[in-house]
């Protein structure tokens, strides 16, 4: 917008002396004024001219100026709408403000008090503009920021373990096994960190929206299937026994299967990071109307029940210090928000010393066995 | 004695450059460095490697992508082996880089941080 163009007030009233008058008025406070002396056109000249103020007339032929106010309301997003009223009462001015009025302007009026509303009107005017750009501009740099945060904070965790990679090539055959141990022990813990910034980029990203999900339909038992796949070397390496009872046909879902596969290995990962040796997992699935339910449990140590509300808040822990409680602590809230993302739910029961289930609820198309 | 072969490192982060060269080095190959996409286009047409290696995310996402255009462009560089290094970032979840049909022929993308033997292998692999 040009700083040398003068703000534009419309007049929309079917009185000509007012028009005239009004015009007048405002045009020696410094204004643009287009006036009209009906709804319909008035219509048409703001949408077309977008003025910063529309003074209304309450009462006009045709349309009615509480229409007028609804429509330029609902067409002209920064628009700020002054009623001008011959009889005003509470009633209408409240109606007209419902409508979107800004304010109302009781007949007679003096030019002062004209220039005056106008004015307020005015601050407004640049006050939504203001707040609008500032919102735009609060957006634009959130977005900036994920994209700061992922090049800015993973470049010097790659560096460091691109040193790691760097100081075994030199000497690694050379380093006592603790140092070697230590030296790993290094790289470990900065892939925990390179993963928690990951995990929580992906959460601010669900939140911005720019997640990549898509939206296709899917089959849980395929889901279900490929997840436990990916799982199984660590299910054989802790002789945990995984129990499925699952349908080769459930109700169709829809949803973004990468990301829900994602959801599946981290409930089922946790299963096998708390269930002792020899113990058993068991997933079981079954739809009903209009909902498919996964159900994850395990023998595991379980969750203390002060503990339970908390699980899904990011960074959230159990359990101390011990070195398998080490994560990036987001994990199950990525579960719950993509969950979320799905218009499912996810919830867990759990009873200390006994095990741990996991409930994933799936809104669904059709009947099962469909 | 055989000479060593020779490999250009292109990436405008200096302490990755040097991590990769003590690697390369350890390998026995001869290294060169360039910290942007300029020099490393000059780098390449004086020194006339074997092999080179470019970062995608060096100051902006499209200049690993213009040098690597500008070296397959020259003589030298039509079948010369070139690798690229990308991080998965900007791309988002699970969208790790691959080349578009129409980005000219790249022999291996590498992922940041790349594995001393896995950067070795690749590269013997096209120099033999």
């Amino acid at each position: 917008m040009m700083t040398t163009q003068k703000p534009l007030i419309l007049i929309i009233d079917d009185e000509e002396a007012l028009r005239d008058g009004c015009r007048q008025a405002l045009e020696k406070a410094g204004y643009a004024v287009l006036t009209v002396g009906e709804g319909i056109e008035g219509i048409k000249i703001a949408r077309e001219t977008k003025p910063a103020i529309a003074f209304v007339d309450l009462k006009m032929p045709r349309i009615s100026g509480m229409e007028v106010i609804e429509i330029l309301y609902r067409d002209i997003p920064d628009i700020v709408l002054i009623m001008i009223t011959g009889y005003a009462t509470i009633v209408s001015a409240v109606e007209a403000m419902q409508k979107g009025a800004y304010d109302y302007l009781p007949k007679p009026f003096s030019p002062d008090q004209l220039r005056a509303v106008a004015k307020r009107g005015m601050d407004h005017h640049n006050l939504k503009i203001e707040t609008k750009k500032l919102r735009e501009e609060k957006e634009r740099m959130e977005k900036t920021f994920i994209t700061f945060v992922s090049h800015e904070m993973r470049s010097p965790l790659v560096v460091i373990r691109q040193y790691i990679e760097a100081l075994n090539a030199i000497a690694g055959d050379r380093f006592d096994k603790d140092v070697q141990d230590i030296i790993e022990r290094c790289g470990s813990r900065i892939q925990d960190l390179e993963k928690m910034i990951e995990h929580w980029l992906d959460i601010s990203r669900i939140g911005k929206g720019t997640f990549g999900l898509k939206k296709a339909p899917l089959s849980l038992t395929h889901i279900i299937k490929r997840s436990t796949e990916e799982m199984a070397p660590f299910l054989i390496e802790k002789g945990i026994v995984l129990e499925t009872d699952v349908p080769e046909k459930l109700p169709e879902t829809s949803g973004d299967e990468e990301s829900l596969i994602r959801v599946f290995i981290n409930i089922i990962g946790n299963a096998v990071k708390y269930t002792p040796e020899k113990g058993r997992i068991t997933i079981s699935a079954e739809g009903d109307k209009g909902r498919v339910t996964v159900s994850i449990s395990d023998t595991g140590t379980g969750i203390p029940s002060d503990k339970l509300p908390f699980i899904f808040e990011p960074f959230f822990r159990v359990r101390g210090k011990e070195e398998r409680d080490r994560g990036s602590g987001l994990g199950l809230t990525f579960c719950k928000k993509i969950m979320e993302v799905h218009g499912g739910e996810i919830e867990a029961v759990s009873k200390e010393g006994e095990g741990t289930t996991f409930l994933l609820k799936f809104p669904a198309q059709g009947q099962p066995g469909q | 004695m055989t000479t060593k072969k020779r490999i250009l490192l292109i990436d405008d982060d200096k302490d990755f450059l040097y991590a990769t060269k003590i690697i390369l080095e350890k390998g026995g190959y001869e290294v060169f460095l360039a910290e942007d996409g300029k020099t490393g286009v000059e780098m390449w047409k004086s020194v006339a490697p074997d092999l080179a290696i470019i970062d995608m995310m060096m100051e902006t996402w499209g200049e690993g992508f213009s040098v690597l255009s500008k070296i397959r462009a020259t003589d030298t560089g039509k079948d010369t082996p070139l690798f690229i290094l990308s991080a998965v970032d900007l791309q988002g979840p699970y969208n790790a880089f691959e080349p578009p049909p129409e980005f000219p022929r790249v022999n291996a993308v590498l992922h940041k941080p790349v594995k001393a033997e896995d950067l070795l292998r690749y590269i013997a692999r096209e120099l033999g």
